[in-house]
């Protein structure tokens, strides 16, 4: 499902990440100045986060996550 | 939900819409000329859209040994001959000094030994394009980011224009929303300049263009500005395998993440065979090489004999189209140019960039390299003469009654307690136009059939999409103006009765020069989406007198 985790270990709260994702998919928990994963669905795999993050610390799989289309939604 | 109370209001001079090739230079050069520029973008400027994902940058340069008339002869007859070419010229004398100025500003291309710059030749064989030098893709967007701050452009990143302001007929700014903070923004601007590229509906394999939804469009032909070139469809394909593994932003790494070895793989090789194992045919002589121009592979499929694969040095890998759903040959849709300084046709409001429907490349991509040009090149023109024109405008002010009417419209989805989510209604959209069939082989009943249904979508359920949050409220308009989009896609494709470059009608294979050496324009006439036909200056017609067969070498399926 693309962005798959965030280590919080190594997570060091820069917000690179939030900056460099087109699609909004992570924000900045402020209280714990740490990265999440707040919309997965809309993760594209580009890849941004991952290439940006100076500490390795964004799990990404390869595969897009696709929603299961449904009769209203 | 997040209760949205504040309003903050912004005053400046000129108001950039997008923080790319065209937004950056447009800023630039608009704070060059004196202006008091705001620089926003949904995203982050020098990160979002297409622009970092840029290569190749095509110069012109006469000092080179370039020659004008053979590469607008070249451009002419592969673009078949509806570009502007006023435009392309435009582009091609102007793109020298743009290369000039990123130079100048720290941007680096591929050198000799010597420090020259390496010129590459286009796959067109007459034009040629420089590259980038960083092999990390999109840092020089990040260096326009630095210039516009070093010369005093104010950056507002995450902040997504979504309505324009009008006061007596003239835009005067516009009203925008923040993905991070319950803040509704007021820009009141003397010139407002929309760079926010292309249209695309979030198709899966393209990344660049995930936010590109065709907001500053849709936000313009609401307001009353025309539009053009929606008929004309971006052909790119990618692998079935890695279809969200082109282009990435891997190569930014030293090293990649166990895992992921795959994403990296090139997207395809030097062939592309059909199911029967015979490789596409080639292209005639003096027809497009650029290997995303007409639509092939989709050929190919509708007769029978996909699925396409292609040689990959990882082995023959599957091959699937709509990698860019939705959107245009590239400059070829976007604001209608009223002239050539990125004028849209209403006062006060300019585009550059994608925006902006210049048409250089007509109906085929001609020039290799030369779309990012082209940004530099209308957001030069568009930020001076957005510069110029503030020093001409001294009533700004914003009627309260204008204010409290975009209100309502921006805040509505997020006001709504129920309803359909916007990441449904862009599903829905997507599953409508993705088949080949609809989108790309075209045929007057099945473009119907599925106007009809987008209709629906636009009558029955974008007044009803409603937003949990911040970030839904951002979705919900960029679905509204997906399925706008959408509208004038089909109904463009309809009123199109040729097929021409990447516009092809299965009920009308040939290019029909009588009818059709013309563009289709779009506005909003009471309430209706009004299409018409602009022919394009006799001037600028292919010889006649010759046979068909050597004005267009390239044939369709049927002819």
């Amino acid at each position: 499902m693309a962005v798959e985790s965030i280590n919080s270990q190594r997570c060091n709260g820069c917000g690179i990440c939030v900056q460099s994702c087109p699609a909004d998919v992570l924000r900045m928990d402020g209280e714990r100045k740490k990265v999440v994963i707040r919309y997965p669905d809309e993760c594209v795999v580009c890849c941004w986060c991952i290439a940006e993050c100076p500490t390795d610390a964004i799990v990404l799989t390869p595969t897009r996550y696709n929603r299961i289309f449904t009769s209203w939604g | 939900m997040d209760a949205i109370r504040d309003l903050k209001k912004y005053t400046c001079d000129v108001l950039v819409v997008g923080g790319g090739m065209a937004g950056c230079f447009a800023a630039i050069k608009a704070r060059q000329k004196g202006a008091d520029v705001i620089l926003i973008d949904k995203g982050y400027v020098g990160k979002s859209g297409q622009s970092p994902y840029a290569g190749s940058f095509m110069v012109f340069n006469p000092q080179w040994g370039h020659d004008l008339g053979a590469w607008m002869e070249q451009i002419n007859r592969i673009s078949e001959y509806v570009n502007n070419r006023e435009w392309t010229q435009l582009t091609l004398i102007q793109s020298y000094e743009r290369y000039l100025d990123l130079v100048s500003w720290g941007v680096r291309f591929h050198a000799n030994d010597k420090g020259e710059p390496v010129r590459f030749p286009a796959p067109s064989g007459v034009t040629e394009q420089l590259r980038f030098e960083e092999n990390k893709h999109g840092d020089y967007v990040q260096i326009l980011r630095r210039q516009a701050i070093k010369v005093g452009v104010r950056i507002m990143d995450r902040i997504m224009l979504t309505e324009l302001l009008k006061s007596k007929g003239r835009i005067v700014g516009g009203m925008a929303i923040s993905v991070d903070e319950p803040i509704l923004y007021v820009f009141q601007a003397a010139a407002t300049i929309l760079c926010v590229g292309a249209c695309g509906i979030k198709p899966a394999a393209y990344p660049p263009i995930v936010q590109l939804t065709g907001d500053g469009e849709a936000m313009a032909y609401r307001s009353g500005a025309e539009i053009l070139g929606k008929e004309f469809v971006d052909v790119h394909i990618s692998r079935r395998d890695i279809p969200a593994g082109i282009p990435n932003m891997l190569g930014r790494k030293q090293t990649i993440p166990p895992g992921l070895e795959g994403l990296q793989g090139p997207r395809r090789g030097g062939h592309l065979f059909n199911a029967e194992g015979n490789p596409l045919p080639p292209r005639p002589e003096g027809a497009s090489r650029y290997m995303f121009t007409y639509l092939e592979t989709e050929f190919e499929v509708h007769a029978g004999r996909g699925p396409i694969t292609t040689d990959a040095p990882d082995g023959l890998k599957e091959m699937t189209g709509g990698a860019c759903l939705g959107m245009s040959l590239r400059k070829a849709d976007g604001l209608w140019p009223a002239d050539l300084e990125g004028r849209s046709t209403l006062p006060g409001l300019f585009a550059a960039g994608d925006a902006l429907g210049t048409m250089q490349n007509g109906s085929a991509y001609a020039l290799t390299g030369s779309a990012i040009a082209s940004s530099a090149v209308t957001g030069t023109l568009a930020g001076e003469a957005a510069a110029w024109e503030a020093t001409q405008m001294v009533e700004r002010d914003i009627p309260l009654a204008e204010i409290e009417r975009a209100q309502l419209y921006v805040l509505e989805p997020i006001k709504r307690k129920g309803g359909f989510s916007p990441q449904w209604v862009t599903q829905l959209l997507q599953n409508t136009l993705m088949p080949y069939f609809v989108s790309y082989i075209k045929r007057a009943d099945r473009l119907e059939a599925i106007l009809s249904l987008v209709m629906y979508f636009q009558e029955q359920l974008v007044p009803k999409i409603f937003a949990r949050d911040l970030h839904e409220l951002r979705l919900a308009h960029e679905t509204k103006n997906m399925v706008l989009s959408a509208e004038m896609r089909l109904r463009s494709a309809l009123y199109r009765t040729e097929s021409r470059g990447n516009h092809f009608r299965e009920d009308y294979p040939h290019r029909n020069d009588p009818e059709w050496l013309a563009w289709v324009k779009i506005r909003l006439t009471d309430g209706r989406m009004e299409l018409c036909k602009v022919g394009i200056p006799a001037a600028w017609y292919p010889d006649l007198n010759k046979p068909y067969s050597e004005r267009y070498p390239y044939r369709f399926p049927g002819e």
